[in-house]
């Protein structure tokens, strides 16, 4: 009796996690696509204002940002200043990599990205500030489908991890 | 000072692909110890321009004038090395790519050449780069120390002084060695304090606004500044007694330079042009040559070797101070 308590316990618990997991990561989205959208806006005041080398300007725009933006910026800005053969885009890349998971973006969201690495610093100050814009705009049509998905499914995910484990315990016992 | 191999590789190596990077490692040092310039052209080969001539670079860095043995730069080598050069940052440079150089630290001026963009008749920017000089930057120093008697007036003033040369002549570097001299109270100067406009970073090589060389400790640096607002924002705000600038050729140059002239600042100052007759053919800088405005013009060359004076002639007495013609073999400078 005691083991079956013991399991359940668990499998509750286990089950409780995976949905709560499952939820922090669509309440996460939203909110660091909003943050890697501010960085973006500062970005183009680096870039626009004060003329700032690209890796000085990705290191500054990301400052007050959350950790995990943070360390996407920083460790992009680190790559590109300590190789100059690096492209931005191969800089964002190797980023992403190492921050995917931690950022909680989808694909789409790294595509998008990846696009703002790809014509970023070679262009005149008039035409990456229009490029930026479209990046910005992609990003908020995306933080806008996140923000739904994470209203529709974060209640969803913990109610159906709790509810789910509670239906398997049930089903065992 | 700085050994130029390890200079070379300190300011130019980490802008380079690989392959020009190992194949340049591997050229014969004492060839590379006198290199003036790297030229990168797009499908055609890679160049090294030494004081005797062009050479191509071979395979393990062996030097030859058959260009077509040489390692041929790919449109990919070019690309990246200028995207690496702007730190990708090509709207930080917009200005300077605008009048077709970038500067790298260390004051190494690189000339760019590629497809123009117009934009109502006036140069937007340039694309599609595909030639690429890289000019190798020395700090020689008391270079300009035989020369330095001809452009001080008793201990009491210095001279306005034009320095006039063909480019490749050892101008900057005279005009780095002056500003050096003058900033360190070498001469018998009493605080002489020195103002340097130094529009491509040439000059002082600045890094972040600060002077990456040694200019003395009396020397105010305008860095990346356009020289007509340059000379006369350091006479407002930084009352020097002497202001050095680099290459003289726009009309609103020469206008900024006559109201320096006229408000008591000496100036000292460089111009592109084998001899004065030259110059005075060159359109604004004409008139400062006809009009006398200046006190001393030092003729540089590159024979027999780069910044060779050649001259230096009094104006206002019309007489030549210093002529190779007379003092066979002598080389002041460089």
């Amino acid at each position: 009796m005691l083991l079956k308590l013991v399991g359940s316990i668990f499998v509750i618990f286990a089950g409780s996690y995976l949905g709560f997991s499952i939820a922090k990561r669509y309440i996460k989205r939203p909110n660091n696509l909003r943050q890697v959208l501010s960085c973006i806006v500062s970005l183009k005041s680096y870039i626009n204002y004060t003329v700032m080398p690209l890796s000085d300007s990705l290191m500054n725009c990301a400052m007050g940002a959350n950790r995990e933006v943070t360390n996407f910026f920083t460790t992009t800005a680190d790559l590109l200043k300590n190789n100059y053969l690096l492209l931005p885009q191969e800089a964002i890349q190797r980023s992403l990599i190492l921050h995917k998971n931690k950022l909680s973006l989808t694909n789409e969201d790294c595509e998008v990205l990846l696009l703002f690495g790809s014509h970023l610093g070679e262009m005149d100050r008039e035409e990456q500030q229009k490029y930026l814009t479209m990046i910005q705009k992609r990003l908020e049509i995306l933080e806008g489908e996140a923000t739904v998905l994470r209203d529709k499914n974060s209640k969803m995910y913990r109610y159906l991890g709790v509810c789910g484990s509670l239906m398997v315990v049930l089903l065992l016992l | 000072m700085i050994h130029i191999l390890k200079k070379i590789e300190r300011d130019i190596y980490p802008y380079l692909p690989f392959q020009i990077t190992q194949l340049l490692q591997q050229v014969d040092e004492a060839a590379l110890k006198n290199i003036i310039e790297i030229r990168l052209r797009t499908n055609r080969p890679l160049q090294l321009v030494l004081p005797n001539g062009s050479y191509a670079v071979q395979e393990h860095g062996k030097l030859s004038s058959d260009f077509q043995k040489g390692y041929i730069c790919s449109e990919v080598d070019v690309t990246h090395t200028i995207q690496a050069m702007s730190k990708n940052s090509f709207y930080a440079l917009e200005q300077e790519l605008r009048m077709g150089y970038i500067t790298l630290e260390g004051g190494h001026r690189v000339g760019i050449a590629g497809q123009a963009i117009l934009n109502d008749g006036k140069l937007k920017a340039i694309k599609n780069i595909s030639s690429m000089n890289i000019r190798i930057s020395r700090e020689v120093k008391n270079c300009a120390e035989p020369i330095l008697s001809y452009l001080i007036d008793h201990h009491t003033r210095i001279f306005n002084t034009l320095i006039i040369a063909p480019p490749r002549c050892g101008k900057t570097t005279l005009l780095r060695d002056i500003v050096r001299s003058l900033g360190s109270g070498k001469i018998n100067f009493s605080s002489v304090q020195v103002g340097v406009v130094d529009e491509r970073s040439e000059i002082t090589a600045c890094k972040n606004g600060i002077p990456t060389l040694d200019i003395g400790d009396s020397v105010d640096v305008l860095d990346g500044c356009p020289k007509s607002t340059g000379i006369l924002m350091l006479i407002r705000s930084m009352a020097p007694d002497v202001i050095v600038t680099d290459e003289l050729g726009r009309e609103e140059d020469v206008i900024a330079l006559s109201e320096a002239l006229h408000a008591g600042v000496s100036v000292i100052t460089s111009v592109h042009g084998d001899c004065i007759e030259n110059v005075r053919n060159r359109p604004y800088v004409k008139q400062l040559i006809e009009e006398k405005y200046f006190d001393r013009y030092v003729v540089l060359t590159d024979r027999p070797g780069i910044g060779t004076v050649r001259e230096i002639i009094s104006v206002k007495d019309e007489t030549v101070l210093f002529s190779r013609k007379n003092d066979k073999g002598a080389s002041l400078c460089c």
